[in-house]
């Protein structure tokens, strides 16, 4: 069976949109696993054609099966192959892009076989732009992951490889403290910007977050440069992209590298002090003022 | 031991303009040093200060890559030298193109036990050019790494994944994408750019490289301006914070966003 698509994956369970996405090509599509042995269990139960593991010792990341999945790949070459926006996945894509030297698109909205051509509509420049492109030739495409629904039969029988892998491996591991965010599943997410002045100003946004029912998330400053919460709360062009249906951005300017993240939520309500701050022109319900004092009003009026 | 580190000299979207029929309006924005790109040069320089290392900076694109102000600006920021390939074709080089073309650099320069790269570019934000070029020269890629210890061989490097911090080790040659919060970046003062004008800047010739070619032909076949959802863009008058509070309550409310 020769496929037309294959999926990598690295130690991120979430492939739903992929398997969506390479289904809708038409064709087989296959997996190729380089993380734990439990990942590979869950994309067998995603209805695949194909799946194969790449199985190495625990301690060793899946990066460093990077060139065990491009053989697997380049041994029954694809016309594309998706990968989703994680470090691990991109690290895979990398691998095989480079062995079967495809393109390599990292913003694609819609992908289709057009004859001997894989069309893809392709955001670029941190989303300012769309691009159509025909790509004659094998393509590697990051996309956004999903979680993949659960199985209604029988799993894909899983293909056990063993290759060396390269020489990388964990030695330790440690937990930051922050909690783990799921900001994908939010219906609703208050974003925090470099307009609180502190860390602890923190608890009038949890409080709102308390009476909003909404996770919250910041822009990259705060979770990078001000490490008020872990990396996985930031939203923008190299950050989470969420779809909530309702987003508050909190003392945050509105630079287009944030503002990616949110296009596709439903309603955008912001706060900010400065009246020609960018992001007013890209809100449903803007609110000029302090923020120490509508905050609290907000929290007051949601109880 | 020998650190390349690789960087780009491009402009910021945020200072270009999206004309109706989709093309990039780039007249106003003014190329400089990849925003992340400081980052990745101060990881990479406190590395080889203390593992001795020869720190070489490299990059390649199109018109300007090698002027000496971009030049004279990533050497400034600590590199020992610079290899650069400036060549009109790789202005719009698509990921593999340009990882194709570095690897080919990285032969040419040989002996290279470690790549250092930033966390993304500013201008595509694919973070995908560094595992492209780990995938052609067969080394490991790593990202979000938060430091860098060790000797060639036996690198110890710290990565931020999920929920912490991994600790790793590598006993080869990498490409480690340095975390944007990696290292505060050096200000280069007149003295570092006095100091880096006389630094040596080597430029190739692209088609010396003899690049493998690609198996993918990419034709832009149409441009857009991306649809955005319509925003009200109603402002809400603060003046009573209570008042202005219970409006935007209602209105969500009645927007079934709450």
């Amino acid at each position: 069976m020769s496929m037309s698509a294959w999926i990598v994956v690295g130690d991120q369970r979430e492939v739903g949109n992929l398997v969506t996405v390479a289904r809708s090509l038409g064709g087989p599509v296959g997996a190729v696993v380089a993380g734990p042995r439990s990942v590979a269990d869950t994309v067998a139960g995603a209805g695949l054609d194909k799946v194969v593991w790449c199985s190495a010792p625990d301690d060793v990341p899946a990066e460093a099966s990077a060139p065990a999945v491009a053989d697997a790949v380049a041994a029954d070459p694809p016309r594309v192959v998706l990968a989703g926006r994680n470090p691990g996945e991109r690290v895979l894509l990398g691998a095989v892009a480079a062995r079967l030297k495809t393109a390599v698109l990292t913003g694609a909205r819609s992908v289709a076989f057009d004859g001997d051509d894989v069309v893809v509509v392709n955001a670029v420049f941190g989303d300012i732009a769309e691009e159509t492109v025909a790509v004659t030739g094998p393509v590697a495409l990051l996309l956004d992951g999903g979680s993949v629904p659960s199985a209604d039969g029988a799993s894909t029988p899983i293909e056990e490889i063993s290759a060396p892998p390269l020489g990388l491996k964990v030695i330790e591991t440690r937990t930051h403290g922050f909690d783990e965010a799921d900001l994908s599943a939010a219906h609703r997410v208050i974003g925090v910007g470099r307009g609180l002045k502190a860390r602890e100003d923190l608890a009038l946004i949890e409080e709102l977050a308390s009476a909003a029912d909404a996770e919250i998330a910041c822009s990259r400053p705060v979770a990078e440069g001000l490490n008020w919460m872990g990396k996985d709360r930031y939203i923008g062009s190299s950050g989470a992209r969420i779809s909530p249906r309702l987003y508050f951005a909190i003392g945050i300017s509105g630079q287009l590298q944030h503002m990616v993240g949110v296009t596709g939520a439903e309603v955008i309500v912001a706060i900010n002090a400065d009246p020609n701050a960018a992001i007013f022109k890209q809100t449903d319900y803007g609110l000029v003022g302090d923020l120490y004092q509508l905050v609290p009003a907000i929290t007051a009026a949601l109880k | 031991m020998r650190i390349v580190v690789a960087y780009k000299w491009t402009c910021d979207p945020e200072e270009a303009t999206v004309r109706a029929d989709g093309t990039v309006d780039w007249s106003r924005a003014k190329p400089g040093l990849s925003a992340y790109d400081p980052v990745a040069i101060e990881v990479a320089r406190q590395f080889a200060d203390e593992a001795g290392a020869e720190l070489i900076g490299m990059t390649v694109g199109g018109k300007g890559v090698a002027a000496p102000l971009a030049s004279k600006a990533a050497l400034g920021r600590g590199l020992d030298r610079v290899v650069i390939v400036e060549d009109v074709s790789l202005a719009d080089a698509g990921r593999s193109d340009l990882a194709a073309v570095l690897a080919e650099v990285i032969r040419h320069i040989g002996d290279v036990d470690l790549v250092v790269t930033g966390d993304s570019s500013v201008d595509v934000a694919a973070k995908m050019v560094p595992t492209v070029l780990a995938g052609e020269l067969g080394w490991p890629a790593v990202a979000e790494v938060t430091s860098i210890t060790g000797q060639a061989g036996a690198l110890r490097v710290e990565r931020a994944i999920p929920g912490g911090v991994q600790l790793l080790e590598i006993s080869g040659p990498a490409v480690l994408a340095a975390s944007a919060d990696a290292a505060a970046p050096r200000v280069p003062g007149m003295k570092d750019l006095l100091a880096a004008g006389k630094k040596p800047v080597e430029l190739l010739e692209l088609a010396a490289l003899k690049v493998p070619p690609r198996n993918a032909v990419m034709t832009v076949t149409g441009r857009a301006v991306p649809e955005r959802k319509p925003r009200k863009g109603q402002l809400i008058d603060t003046a009573d914070p209570a008042k202005a509070a219970a409006e935007l309550v209602s209105a969500l409310r009645q927007a079934g966003t709450l």
